[in-house]
């Protein structure tokens, strides 16, 4: 196997060029594959030191932040706090200390796993993903980016340079839980991210995702249709319950079974709206 | 493939396999066998070492990603006369039982009050969470951190 650590977009397209090549940054998630077997890169291209995919900065109302700038550099960035503190929020319970200051969102992202803890936020704030080949560069929105469990619409010798992210109107409150074995380094059972706008008692706007309740994390655009313009009462909260439960499709597996995480999934939906309430 | 780098404060080169982890350049190359492996897989914060600063665990750091970093391991700590502060802290409250994830504890423990000297509980719990100890219950750790804490800002 070989290794290249780049210094410019060119090489990296070149060297991702290679049948085998794989792209390694912070190596959190592919040197556990590696190790089990579950991938045999020919050479692994190192971009964690790649100036054009570090870094967070503010362009209008949206905030870019490059696909390999770490974690924990996302987790304690001012402009992070200010603009999207839920994103702050939900990396602090991402991993450990040593996972964050290795790992990278573009990494979390590409991954792919279903139960990904850095995909929530990034789907309740409408991320959208800047993906640059030798053809050029397109954007698409997170929620069209994962195609199953550990797959995307990443194409072979194409590289996530960043990830931008919509900034919401004020005004809103916020929930994040992971249900786990463990508070770090644990895989989530189930979690669920949601950003709820209330005028009145009555739900103006809410944007709702889960994780590890699905082939991948997604966002609930049905429910939060349905929720809109309700007001917000121990009714909804009921017919809330319902709606989720139908609209997920758990898996059992060796973390938990199927109809806990139905079970679980509701709960979070109704502590969270519940905040609002009560 | 050639590497260089500084490992407690000494400057190294040498020849190493680019599959390499940093564990093993670590433990089998430079024979510094303080830092332990324990998952393999960045559960149990066995393996902590000091990369340009940070905590890192190192059987998911591939050696050649270490090229001109700055990495401090558990023999860096002490100036081989007297323990560190934290090595003394760890030994005078109970800490070590088994000792295995005792370095790796050290680790996490020098990189958290480096950038937090006096931390709270829920900061060392916070600094510690990526480690995991089989035999103390953690009572002795927190101990251990507090007392580490102490001295040295009393030191400064």
């Amino acid at each position: 196997m070989r290794y290249q650590r780049v210094v410019n977009e060119k090489e990296l397209l070149e060297s991702l060029a290679e049948p085998g090549a794989t792209i390694l940054c912070g190596g959190t998630d592919v040197m556990i594959k590696m190790r089990a077997g579950m991938m045999q890169p020919s050479a692994l291209i190192d971009v964690s030191q790649l100036d054009s995919m570090q870094g967070i900065r503010l362009d209008e109302s949206t905030l870019i932040i490059g696909a390999a700038t770490t974690e924990s550099d996302i987790h304690k960035s001012p402009l992070v706090r200010e603009h999207v503190p839920l994103l702050s929020t939900v990396l602090a319970k991402l991993g450990s200390v040593q996972i964050r200051n290795r790992g990278s969102l573009g990494g979390n992202l590409v991954n792919a796993s279903p139960a990904a803890d850095g995909a929530i936020p990034l789907l309740l704030f409408d991320t959208e993903i800047e993906l640059v080949s030798a053809k050029g560069i397109r954007w698409i929105k997170l929620e069209d980016f994962f195609t199953g469990p550990g797959r995307t619409v990443l194409a072979h010798g194409e590289f996530v340079r960043s990830l931008r992210l919509a900034i919401p109107n004020a005004g809103y409150g916020s929930f994040y839980h992971k249900v786990g074995r463990r508070n770090a380094l644990t895989i989530a059972i189930a979690s669920l991210g949601m950003l709820l706008w209330i005028e009145e008692h009555v739900i103006r706007e809410i944007r709702m995702a889960v994780g590890s309740v699905a082939p991948t994390a997604r966002r609930l655009r049905a429910i939060e249709n349905q929720l809109t313009g309700r007001l917000l009462n121990d009714a909804t909260l009921d017919a809330a319950r319902q709606l989720i439960t139908d609209a997920i499709s758990p898996i059992s597996d060796v973390r938990a079974s199927a109809s806990y995480r139905k079970n679980v999934i509701g709960d979070l939906l109704v502590r969270a709206l519940g905040a609002s309430l009560h | 493939m050639r590497i260089q780098c500084v490992i407690n404060g000494q400057p190294v080169e040498r020849d190493i396999d680019a599959d390499m982890r940093l564990l093993d350049f670590i433990r089998e190359t430079l024979h510094l066998t303080g830092t332990k492996e324990g998952c393999g897989e960045g559960e149990c914060g066995a393996c902590t070492v000091l990369m340009n600063g940070k905590a890192v665990h190192s059987c998911l750091v591939l050696a050649m990603q270490a090229a001109n970093a700055n990495i401090i391991t558990v023999e860096g700590l002490s100036d081989g006369h007297a323990l560190h502060p934290i090595q003394q802290a760890y030994v005078e409250t109970g800490a070590v039982q088994c000792g295995f994830c005792t370095p790796g504890f050290i680790m996490a423990t020098y990189a958290l009050l480096q950038d937090t000297p006096d931390p709270s509980e829920e900061e060392i719990l916070a600094g510690l969470e990526g480690n995991l100890c089989r035999c103390t219950g953690y009572a002795k750790i927190l101990d251990a951190v507090k007392l580490a804490a102490e001295r040295l800002r009393a030191s400064e």
